[in-house]
């Protein structure tokens, strides 16, 4: 498998591709929001699978909302995002809304909005455009989150840990990125691509 | 050729419009302010609602339930991102009511749907709306919901049960070849034994004091038939402490009906085993002291007699002596020394015919009963000058056992004669009378010799306790309330008032043989 692992380098520059993405996505997040609210700089990690699911041993909370989309394209893979149970309340308070099918929307919409402008922004960086299917959510015990078997049929994932500010009210959330081996394979090519130029 | 060929120019074929005419997915198309550019011909036919009369009309007033501001936000977003945004069946159900057609197994009144907002017309901020019917996928996804929380109750409703099997129900099982593979909790904590202490060794190795050659072949036997088999056992705790087992050998199967093995279910029976060892050591301790009681009660009787014997004797020596004994003196002499013995000889037959344990009900009448059991005591009481008085119909009768119920009559008139003999009474008295019921009889034993303090009447019935000062066993009440209770499904009751003690005896009509 070391083939599909990145080099120090390769790292390097996909996390400088992740910023400049993330940047022109929390805008975006912004705006959907109508809030005067900002999206901290966020801590990128690239990592394997097998690391991911230690870490989740050590988030502590009761319960965390888990939602995924599928994203389709030369990159291709899944894109995941947490929310614990507290900030998921914060955000129903902030968009007013009546009930709890309306706050499992309200997160769709922000995995949505999150997950699909950082990719798209990525994908734009990297020249190859992506297309995405419809989110899906569950809430899950932590515990659990192990026997995820989706999960396991990635190799890296790129972990982004994002904070959502509001004027009197946090919002929390992390973003994974799970990547396929040929989609790696495929990144890489590009990463080093993108080296080359910039040498 | 020409034509044909034109024909066949992708190009010339209107695609778009007939697809989204054709598609089997709901397309509508909408600005910014929510007002309907396109309704497709799937909606049409869906809503019964034509796209001419909807054109220019806002969505939000066709359909009253849409959340406008919900709407608004993700076709504002889907433009801003020019990416889609989606609502999905899962959380919102569906944005356009479409009552379902189809009837059976459909948990929905209305089409669940999933809705793609995809930025259409950036230039005029335009959106499409794609719906797809996803009532299938909700109606299995619901069903799948259902289910797991359905297995999941069961699942914790079934460990639970394990769970409190494990810590109550004593088990071994066994592997087909005699290896242990499970002990419950509770016989672990029973035996003082750790899990790995007997996992994997051998039941027969564990069990080779406690379990004889023969229990052996038994247990061995009913296991290659894959028959159940009880038997009982002793057996040492890790700590030496001994116990008794009862165990229930049955074959053990996997839910596939596959042989797996062996359960042993116990029952630890080592307190009722002592209390009938106790139980039978009680009563061979009765039966001597009974015995005892015989012995002097035949004593009793034969002081008269013998002394009688004696003095015929001493007269005929005397008179011999004085050469006055004539032949007619002997032969009435000899006579009446023949019917003493007679008499002494009657006594013994007498007692050892009412002390042996009857094998048969029989009709036993109460009144000659009692002139039996009195004619016992008869000397007794005689020369203690106790009066008695029987007040018994002639023809008062029951079916039971016959000498059991003699015994204990005599137990209790002799427990009076005893406390009359402790204590100097005057106009000494033992009254007995008689009582019919509907379902049973009643005998009342009533003396006047001085009444039982109520610390001590509470304790009459236990075996072991007597007041009395010499000779006492202490279990003649016990036996009597034994016989009563158990031999004669009868009860008997002890009371004292005023000095005087009433043993009230209740006895049903007949009863059934015992095993």
């Amino acid at each position: 498998m070391k083939t599909y692992e990145l080099t120090e380098d390769e790292r390097d520059v996909l996390q400088e591709l992740m910023n400049v993405a993330y940047g022109s996505a929390s805008a975006v997040v912004a705006d959907m929001l109508e809030a005067f609210a900002s999206l901290s700089i966020p801590k990128i990690n690239v990592m394997e699978v097998s690391k991911l699911l230690e870490t989740f041993a050590e988030l502590k909370g009761s319960s965390y909302f888990f939602s995924t989309q599928v994203f389709s394209g030369e990159f291709n893979g899944e894109s995941a995002f947490f929310i614990n149970e507290e900030s998921a309340k914060n955000l129903a308070k902030h968009l007013e809304l009546e009930n709890d099918e309306d706050l499992d929307d309200a997160i769709l919409e922000l995995t949505n909005v999150l997950t699909s402008t950082l990719t798209t922004k990525l994908a734009g960086e990297m020249e190859t455009a992506v297309s995405f299917s419809l989110p899906s959510i569950s809430k899950v015990a932590l515990d659990e989150i192990g026997d995820v078997e989706t999960f396991k049929q990635y190799s890296q994932v790129i972990v982004i840990n994002t904070e959502l500010n509001f004027k009197d009210q946090q919002i929390n959330g992390k973003i994974f990125i799970l990547t396929k081996d040929e989609s790696i394979q495929w990144l890489k090519t590009k990463l080093n691509t993108i080296l080359e130029q910039l040498i | 050729m020409a034509q044909n060929e034109t024909k066949h120019n992708p190009r010339t074929i209107d695609i778009d419009k007939n697809i989204v005419s054709n598609i089997d997915n709901g397309i509508v198309v909408l600005d910014t302010s929510l007002s309907i550019y396109h309704y497709n011909r799937w909606l049409e036919l869906h809503t019964n609602l034509k796209e001419e009369n909807l054109l220019n009309k806002k969505i939000y007033d066709v359909f009253p339930d849409i959340k406008i501001k919900t709407l608004e936000r993700k076709i504002k977003t889907a433009l801003r991102m020019q990416t889609p945004t989606f609502y999905t069946a899962s959380t919102s159900n569906y944005l356009i009511p479409i009552k379902i057609n189809q009837l059976t197994s459909s948990r929905f009144e209305y089409m669940q749907q999933d809705i793609s907002i995809i930025p259409f017309d950036q230039e005029k901020d335009l959106v499409a709306l794609i719906l797809t019917d996803q009532t299938n996928m909700a109606n299995t996804h619901a069903l799948l919901k259902a289910n797991i929380l359905k297995i999941k109750e069961l699942n914790s409703a079934l460990l639970k049960e394990r769970d409190t099997i494990d810590k109550r129900v004593l088990l071994i099982k066994i592997s087909p070849h005699g290896m242990i593979k499970e002990v419950s909790q509770a016989l672990l904590n029973l035996l003082k034994y750790d899990k790995e202490e007997l996992y994997t060794v051998n039941f027969f190795a564990f069990e080779r004091v406690h379990i004889d050659e023969t229990l052996k072949k038994n247990i061995l036997k009913a296991m290659n038939n894959l028959e159940s088999y009880s038997f009982e056992q002793k057996t040492l705790t890790k700590c030496g402490k001994e116990l008794w087992l009862k165990n229930r050998l049955v074959p053990e199967y996997d839910t596939k009906n596959e042989h797996i093995g062996f359960i042993f279910f116990r029952e630890n029976i080592t307190d009722t085993k002592i209390a009938a060892m106790h139980n039978d050591k009680l009563l061979s301790n009765s039966r001597s002291a009974a015995m005892g009681e015989m012995i002097s009660m035949i004593a009793h009787q034969w002081r008269q007699p013998l002394s009688l014997i004696n003095t015929i004797i001493a007269t005929m020596k005397v008179k011999k002596e004085l050469d006055l004994l004539s032949d007619e003196t002997m032969t009435t002499s000899f006579g009446k020394i023949e019917s003493t013995v007679k008499f002494l000889s009657e006594t013994i037959d007498d007692f050892r015919d009412y002390f042996k344990p009857n094998k048969v009900i029989t009709n036993v009448n109460l009144y000659k009963l009692f002139t039996k059991s009195i004619s016992f005591l008869q000397e007794e009481m005689t020369q203690m000058d106790i009066e008695y008085s029987l007040e018994i119909d002639s023809d008062a009768n029951i079916q039971t056992y016959k000498n059991e119920l003699l015994q204990t009559i005599i137990n209790v008139l002799k427990n009076s004669i005893d406390a009359f003999n402790e204590n100097a009474i005057d106009n000494q008295l033992i009254q007995i009378s008689f009582k019919k019921y509907d379902t049973h009889i009643s005998l009342t034993i009533k003396d006047n010799a001085g009444g039982i303090d109520s610390d001590i009447l509470k304790r009459v019935f236990e075996p072991y306790f007597s007041t009395k000062s010499k000779n006492g066993t202490g279990l003649g009440l016990y036996m009597c309330k034994t016989i009563i209770n158990e031999h004669l499904n009868g009860k008997i009751t002890i009371t004292s008032l005023n000095s005087e003690t009433t043993t009230l005896i209740e006895l049903p009509y007949s009863i059934k043989k015992r095993n």
